[in-house]
């Protein structure tokens, strides 16, 4: 498993070795599943989660108990969608029903898809799809509903993608399209999960007040993939980069490749990462919105990567070439820092969004809106965590004009010598009472000389005891004789 | 609060110091945006920056003189003044005070002893800026820093002037006052910010940066803050029209302080460097050499005490060092809730217009000069 060039990697690179030993060693989850009370079938739902996903297996089965089995359930059935959706060696005509009515099938007893091409990575988990309709039979219905409306809606939307001859051809036409698209594949996604976590009661139910708050976070990650994989996808022929965005810097899709357009890929990629980074704030603004700590982490973990990986996307015209990704090091010090708190969580954005910021080329088309949108990401982590206390002073009032210092001054003199009077009369009121007071005694008779003479004997004593007890025991032992 | 309705007159406006840079950009917008209003401009001189709308008429007249003013008012008859009028910064301090202070007292009075609804007043975002600190999201519940604290006697003139004017808000109970405070304003027509750095870039100092690039700065493209100020006298008057009912406390304008900026705060270099390259500059951003603040700072003293020995001033003084190396924004939400208030002009489209401007006058000059 472990390559010479990766030894060499962490050789120079202690810090991110480091951190994959910590991760590794410390972390504990907030949740476990327990196996030992699974279903057979439910045992082998995990199996397929651990194999059609790498890094959503891990969150997912550290989520609370509640949410663990409808999430993997939902990741499942969008899974057996996409592998559907994905695979061009299925007709159209087949493809097309499937796609609308699989909200129906999760229904269907027993029901399987053989049908996928042998080279179609996740075909295994359609030919035992029986194994998740069995397990999604037993989640509480409130579950069943929310999944069954997000796999309708994807499903067809998908299937509108299928259908248009334009698309399959030219790939993604303008901005808008771009992001009705992700919406299908993404934003429905994080509409879906909002819903379930509102109804186990572990997220604020605001969020679904603000539905631009959810779709952001499922745009937020998928257009960074769309950006990440933009070799990978020419590979396979297919295009997410939308003509509005590349036809401003090439002609052709394909001269974005070429390397003697190097500046124009990086302006065209510049625009594609604005587009998305202008999201960044209401990801953070939804984070806030999360009470459980379990799915703070299943929510947090994958944005953080996202803006990492926008970061090394930035000004890198290796994403043309090949892959970009980050190293497993950073994977795991960002999971470190992403399963805690928001704080943590701004810190690593900010971050990331100054390192943007620093590789930013002024004499790009879109310097000056990247910076903003830099700006707007660190404005809004200052709102919601000031760096800063505001300075003592009320609210607005202000300090004084000259004349009116002037005023204070005279006033404040005024002040200190009306306390001098309050005193004195104090003084002089007490001085009186008491006087009359002990002149009334004396006329009734009272022997003051008397009662002088013995306060101070009584003083003395208390002052002669007191002083001999702090000397030694002895002398004051011969004080009690006399 | 919701967008207001489109209103085709604001009145009878009084815009003191309307051939200003700010002054006329915010007769030029009642021009275009309330058609039916009649414009008065009152101005020291009203040779410049002159409006050829038939509803604008000029009037010179000095601010410090009460009988001349309440001369201007009582042909005139506002029904909303904007005080725009400043000296320039580096005027006498004698100069700040007669007319920041003196000159906004008279007009208060003027307008008060002639029936005048709305008065909004133009204050500056640095009047709560201390020496000693950076303003990072500053809102208008920071504190004014005026007197000892504060080191520019502008400043304190402005604040002293704002509070004036804020204290007079509903006396008599019809006279409503607010303030507006614009943050590094720029555009076409201004003297201080796109001028300077495009000289900069002339002399070729484009090379050079200091401090870390990480802080944040405030810049407000002057037509914006147009908008700020008449969306400030609509509400005045919406206010005005309900009298004797008083919003609520979390809805009010009269009495009130709002800052005005783009809404866009970016990195202090950033902005500079955007200017730049409108202005014809191409150079890589790897050729640039960073300067750390502390040793841009020694370079700083040490050009200064130099230059002050021969009488000027260096390209490096401490005070641009640490311009360049502070944070300094503002949160706009207090405007954007009360005054409905949004930018209406991005800070890219703003450069390009502000130095467009720019390199237009100079080609005229060149063509004059060639003649």
């Amino acid at each position: 498993m472990v390559s010479a060039s990766s030894v060499g990697y962490y050789l120079f690179h202690p810090q991110e070795l480091r951190s994959i030993i910590q991760w590794k060693v410390w972390h504990n989850p907030v949740h476990e599943r327990d196996e030992t009370k699974e279903s057979e079938t439910l045992q082998r739902c995990f199996h397929f989660l651990d194999l059609t996903s790498r890094s959503f297996s891990a969150v997912i089965k550290e989520l609370h108990p509640d949410l663990l089995v409808p999430v993997a359930l939902f990741y499942l059935v969008l899974r057996g969608l996409d592998t559907i959706e994905d695979d061009m060696t299925i007709p159209l005509e087949k493809k097309e029903p499937i796609l609308r009515n699989f909200q129906d099938l999760l229904e269907k007893d027993g029901w399987t898809f053989t049908e996928n091409g042998p080279n179609e990575k996740d075909r295994q988990l359609l030919v035992e799809f029986n194994v998740v309709i069995e397990e999604f039979k037993k989640i509480k219905p409130e579950y069943k509903v929310i999944i069954k409306d997000i796999t309708k809606r994807m499903g067809n939307g998908m299937a509108d993608y299928a259908n248009n001859a334009e698309h399959n051809i030219n790939g993604v036409n303008t901005i808008k399209d771009y992001e009705l698209y992700c919406h299908y594949v993404a934003g429905l996604v994080g509409e879906g999960c909002t819903r379930l976590f509102v109804e186990a009661g572990l997220a604020n139910p605001v969020l679904l007040k603000r539905p631009e708050l959810m779709e952001s976070m499922g745009q937020f990650l998928q257009q960074v993939n769309i950006i990440r994989d933009i070799k990978e996808d020419i590979d396979d022929k297919r295009r997410f980069w939308p003509k509005e965005i590349w036809s401003k810097h090439v002609a052709k899709f394909e001269d974005l490749f070429e390397p003697e357009n190097k500046e124009k890929a990086l302006a065209c990629s510049s625009e594609m990462i604005l587009t998305c980074l202008n999201r960044a704030d209401d990801c953070l603004y939804y984070l806030a919105g999360l009470k459980e700590q379990s799915v703070f982490n299943f929510c947090a973990i994958p944005q953080s990567m996202a803006i990492a990986t926008l970061d090394v996307c930035f000004q890198n015209h290796d994403i043309f070439k090949k892959n970009v990704k980050i190293t497993k090091g950073q994977a795991c010090q960002l999971m470190l820092e992403s399963s805690q708190n928001l704080k943590l969580v701004c810190d690593v954005f900010q971050r990331f969004t100054r390192s943007i910021h620093k590789k930013n080329n002024p004499h790009d088309p879109n310097f000056l809106k990247i910076s903003i949108a830099c700006g707007k990401i660190e404005q809004f982590i200052e709102s919601i965590f000031p760096s800063q206390k505001k300075p003592e002073g009320a609210a607005g009032v202000p300090v004084m004009t000259a004349e009116e210092a002037a005023k204070k001054k005279a006033e404040e003199q005024e002040a200190k010598w009306d306390m001098i009077y309050m005193i004195m009369a104090v003084v002089i009121t007490l001085v009186v009472i008491t006087s009359s007071m002990l002149f009334v005694a004396w006329l009734a008779g009272a022997r003051f000389d008397l009662a002088f003479g013995q306060a101070k004997q009584q003083l003395g004593e208390l002052f002669g005891s007191g002083s001999d007890a702090k000397n030694t025991i002895a002398p004051s032992s011969d004080h009690s004789e006399l | 609060m919701a967008a207001l309705p489109e209103v085709p007159s604001l009145g009878k406006v009084l815009v003191i110091g309307g051939c200003g840079f700010l002054g006329s950009h915010i007769v030029s917008l009642i021009v275009k945006r309330h058609p039916q209003s009649q414009i008065a401009v009152l101005d020291l001189r009203t040779n410049l920056n002159r409006n050829a709308s038939p509803i604008v008429s000029y009037h010179d007249c000095d601010i410090t003189n009460l009988d001349a003013v309440q001369s201007v008012f009582a042909t005139v008859k506002p029904d909303v003044v904007i005080h725009t009028a400043s000296p320039h910064f580096n005027a006498k301090s004698e100069i700040h005070n007669k007319v920041n202070v003196e000159g906004t007292k008279i007009l208060l009075k003027a307008a008060q002893d002639s029936k005048v609804k709305a008065f909004v007043y133009t204050s500056s975002a640095s009047v709560v800026l201390d020496p000693t600190r950076e303003l990072v999201n500053a809102d208008e519940t920071w504190p004014l820093v005026m007197g000892d604290r504060q080191p520019e006697y502008y400043t304190t003139t402005k604040a002293y002037a704002e509070i004036a004017v804020l204290e007079a808000n509903r006396t008599p109970s019809d006279f409503l006052t607010c303030a507006i405070r614009p943050a590094g304003i720029f555009g076409e027509g201004d003297v201080q910010l796109l001028p300077k750095m495009v000289t900069a870039f002339r002399k070729g100092q484009t090379k050079f940066q200091v401090g870390q690039n990480n802080n944040l700065f405030d810049f407000t493209y002057v037509e914006n803050i147009a908008h700020g100020h008449l969306l400030a006298a609509q509400a005045l008057l919406h206010t005005h029209s309900i009298l004797p009912t008083v919003p609520l406390d979390s809805e009010r304008v009269d009495g009130e302080a709002f800052f005005i900026t783009n809404g866009q705060p970016v990195y202090f270099w950033d902005f500079a460097r955007a200017v730049w390259h409108e202005a014809g500059d191409r150079l890589p951003l790897s050729s640039v050499w960073h300067l750390s603040d502390d040793v841009a700072w020694a370079i700083g003293t040490l050009l200064e005490s130099v230059f002050w020995v021969l009488g000027k001033t260096p390209n490096l003084t401490r005070a641009q060092v640490r311009y360049s190396t502070m944070t300094k924004y503002h949160s706009i939400e207090k405007a954007r809730r009360r005054l409905g208030f949004a930018p209406v002009v991005g800070l890219d489209e703003g450069i390009r217009r502000g130095v467009g401007y720019i390199l237009e006058q100079e080609e005229k000059e060149k063509q004059k000069k060639g003649q």
